[in-house]
């Protein structure tokens, strides 16, 4: 049988480790990436005008700069501050931040597509500040921006590989070390894009499925 | 070492990023617009060959796809260079996404203007180059600059194949010195200059061109 | 005692003053209606006195209290003020009845069960019930407008305050808007309505007073400041507005 998939069914609890551990990654920043984008939204809407530019300024230097330097930054930046953080925790913080201000970024342009009548009325009908934000507001942006919301989830999957570069050791390291063991790097490769392909095509299913259900009519996307 | 001074080492790097992404951006813009135009063709193998270029494109992470074409196509004899690697490969993907941004824009055009060109008796060659492509190509603008920002901020990767840009740099000062939180910060802004600079020319640029009544969609 | 007194209500926006010194009151039961030029400050007005808009100077009473006095319950005045659109700003993803019942039950802590009774009642009085399931995109002007109406009517509040509440409308959906608030008008329910319809206003109110440049001219019955008023101001603007065959 040809050797590279002899090596694949010899890896193969290291490669299911792995996929469980891109798609751990996923999984975890996506919902964290949308509770810290919704956060993050709200801080844009606040009164205090200081905080408003702070946040914008967190999304601008996100939004702006690339996602490997932020999580370089942190692991192998923080340890000059004697902060030792594992690949993982690096990870996760350094994913969400950076989804997070995505996310914001979506949800505000969704916002400045509202009606804002709307928000004028919840006023007159005496609903304070946060009450309008969480009855309002978000119910409809978060509607309106769940293409742009589910596309993120996608690239999230996607960026997952890069977490590699700070060794952390997902799908990507896994199929990289079968590679290199045994010089079959096109073959390795080669399967790392199929796989990476087919697991986009069933986030992408689950997303269009999920975008239906939640359809109503005025919000037809 | 003060900061600034790490400033200026990282800056050397600058030029690499910017001649990768340049060049990597002018590759995706002339595959999405070549995507593009096949687009119009009604042709079914067509139309399935740009549906698989879509979905292989948008589909596959960056870094994957390097790898396969640096250090997997040399496994077929196929050798590519560090730079054409990386060009090819931002290239392939950004391609993608601009195609669907040129699809969008070419049918944001108002038929009728088509339409009123054929009757003038112009020829498709002509419809496209002096219709299509300058009410595309405006419209188009605001999400060109997003794919070069795209694009801009892969351009890290390049330091796995070898290419001495910014990264490549700040890694080695790194091991140097040992000041990661300084070196990665410096990048950081680094970068976040060139993002601010390249959006600011893309206004500029814009502005020159600005059609009252065609507004960017 | 007046439901609503206003004394020397001042507005400035930066340095131009929008109204210049507004005295006005309304009873219980009563029903005025504002008209005036493009400009003349009423919409201004009307949203001072929810306190929508801060004014600049001057008092405004409700219910015998100072509602301009710093520390004031915003939220409480609102609650006792229904406000109607004129683009009618109804919630766009909720149904009729989750509009209305939404107020209910986060403002006024009804539970679940009674705030769709009391929905499903004053939709009826409207003739909304049966639309009550749908969204806002899925109905007519009038009949969003319609529903603006009860979403503001169901709180129970004191006044009503609707601004330019037929612009957005053709003539039929305007029509049936306002055998609505003519409906409102004879239960004698307190209103204040911004308008530049002139078939509304003689329909639901009681007096119309006329404003120009952040000033009150003059408040009078429908009839007489339609048709035998002597400044030259109202005249012209009647003579705009007003159908007279």
């Amino acid at each position: 049988m040809d050797p590279f998939i002899n090596d694949l069914v010899a890896y193969w609890p290291q490669i299911l480790t792995g996929l469980q551990r891109t798609l751990m990654l996923m999984v975890i920043i996506s919902v964290s990436g949308i509770a810290g984008g919704v956060c993050v939204f709200y801080l844009k809407l606040v009164k205090n005008k200081t905080l408003r530019k702070w946040t914008e300024a967190y999304i601008s230097f996100f939004i702006g700069t690339p996602l490997l330097v932020h999580l370089f930054l942190m692991y192998y930046g923080l340890p000059q501050l004697g902060i030792r953080l594992s690949a993982f925790t690096v990870a996760v913080i350094g994913f969400t931040l950076n989804v997070s201000a995505y996310n914001a970024r979506y949800l505000t342009t969704a916002y400045n597509g509202l009606d804002k009548s709307e928000l004028e009325a919840a006023h007159a009908q005496g609903f304070t500040h946060f009450e309008t934000f969480h009855l309002i507001i978000l119910p409809q942006v978060m509607r309106l921006s769940v293409p742009s919301l589910t596309n993120q989830v996608i690239q999230n999957l996607k960026d997952t590989s890069v977490a590699f570069l700070i060794q952390y050791h997902d799908f990507f390291a896994q199929m990289q070390e079968i590679a290199a063991t045994n010089f079959h790097f096109f073959k390795a490769y080669m399967t790392a894009t199929l796989v990476y392909l087919t697991l986009v095509s069933v986030v992408v299913l689950v997303a269009r499925r999920m975008e239906r259900s939640i359809a109503l009519p005025g919000f037809e996307t | 070492m003060t900061f600034w001074d790490i400033l200026i080492i990282l800056a050397r790097g600058a030029g690499y990023t910017i001649l990768v992404t340049v060049a990597s951006v002018s590759a995706g813009l002339a595959m999405g617009l070549f995507l593009a135009v096949l687009s119009t063709i009604r042709w079914k193998a067509v139309s399935f060959f740009l549906a698989a270029y879509n979905y292989v494109f948008r589909s596959v992470p960056a870094l994957v796809l390097l790898f396969l074409v640096f250090f997997g196509l040399p496994g077929l004899g196929i050798r590519i260079s560090p730079f054409v690697s990386i060009v090819l490969s931002l290239g392939l993907i950004s391609g993608a996404y601009l195609a669907e941004i040129f699809r969008g824009a070419m049918a944001a055009v108002d038929q009728d203007e088509i339409v009123a060109a054929e009757a003038s008796g112009m020829n498709s060659m002509q419809i496209f180059l002096y219709i299509m492509f300058p009410q595309m190509f405006r419209m188009s603008i605001p999400g060109m600059i997003n794919e070069f920002t795209s694009v801009l901020k892969y351009t890290p990767f390049a330091y796995t194949v070898g290419i001495p840009e910014i990264m490549k740099e700040a890694m080695s000062l790194a091991v140097m010195t040992l000041r990661g939180l300084e070196i990665y910060l410096a990048v950081g802004i680094i970068y976040f200059i060139i993002y601010r600079l390249f959006v600011m020319l893309f206004m500029t640029f814009e502005k020159k061109f600005r059609i009252p009544g065609l507004a960017p969609e | 005692m007046a439901l609503i007194e206003v004394r020397n209500l001042v507005k400035k926006f930066d340095d131009k003053a929008v109204l210049k010194g507004i005295n006005i009151d309304l009873h219980q039961g009563n029903s005025k209606v504002l008209m005036g030029t493009s400009g003349c400050g009423k919409s201004t007005l009307l949203r001072c006195l929810n306190l929508l808009i801060q004014p600049t100077s001057g008092q405004i009473i409700f219910k015998g209290e100072d509602i301009t006095r710093p520390g004031v319950d915003v939220r409480k005045v609102r609650e006792d003020i229904g406000f109607v659109f004129q683009h009618f700003a109804l919630y766009r993803h909720l149904t009729v009845e989750e509009n209305v019942t939404l107020g209910l039950r986060k403002i006024k802590k009804m539970k679940s069960k009674e705030a769709v009774e009391k929905a499903s009642h004053e939709l009826n009085r409207v003739g909304m019930f049966e639309h009550r399931n749908k969204y806002p995109a899925q109905l007519s002007g009038g009949q969003k407008q319609r529903a603006a109406i009860v979403r503001a009517l169901a709180m129970d509040p004191a006044v009503l305050f609707l601004d330019e509440p037929t612009s957005a409308l053709d003539p039929q959906m305007s029509r049936e808007v306002v055998t609505v608030i003519n409906k409102l008008f004879l239960d004698n329910i307190t209103m204040f309505c911004v308008t530049h319809d002139a078939f509304l206003a003689k329909y639901i109110s009681d007096s119309i007073v006329f404003m120009d440049d952040g000033v009150i001219v003059a408040e009078d019955i429908a009839e007489r400041l339609f048709y035998e008023s002597v400044d030259p101001r109202i005249k012209q603007f009647f003579l705009s507005v007003i159908d007279h065959r």
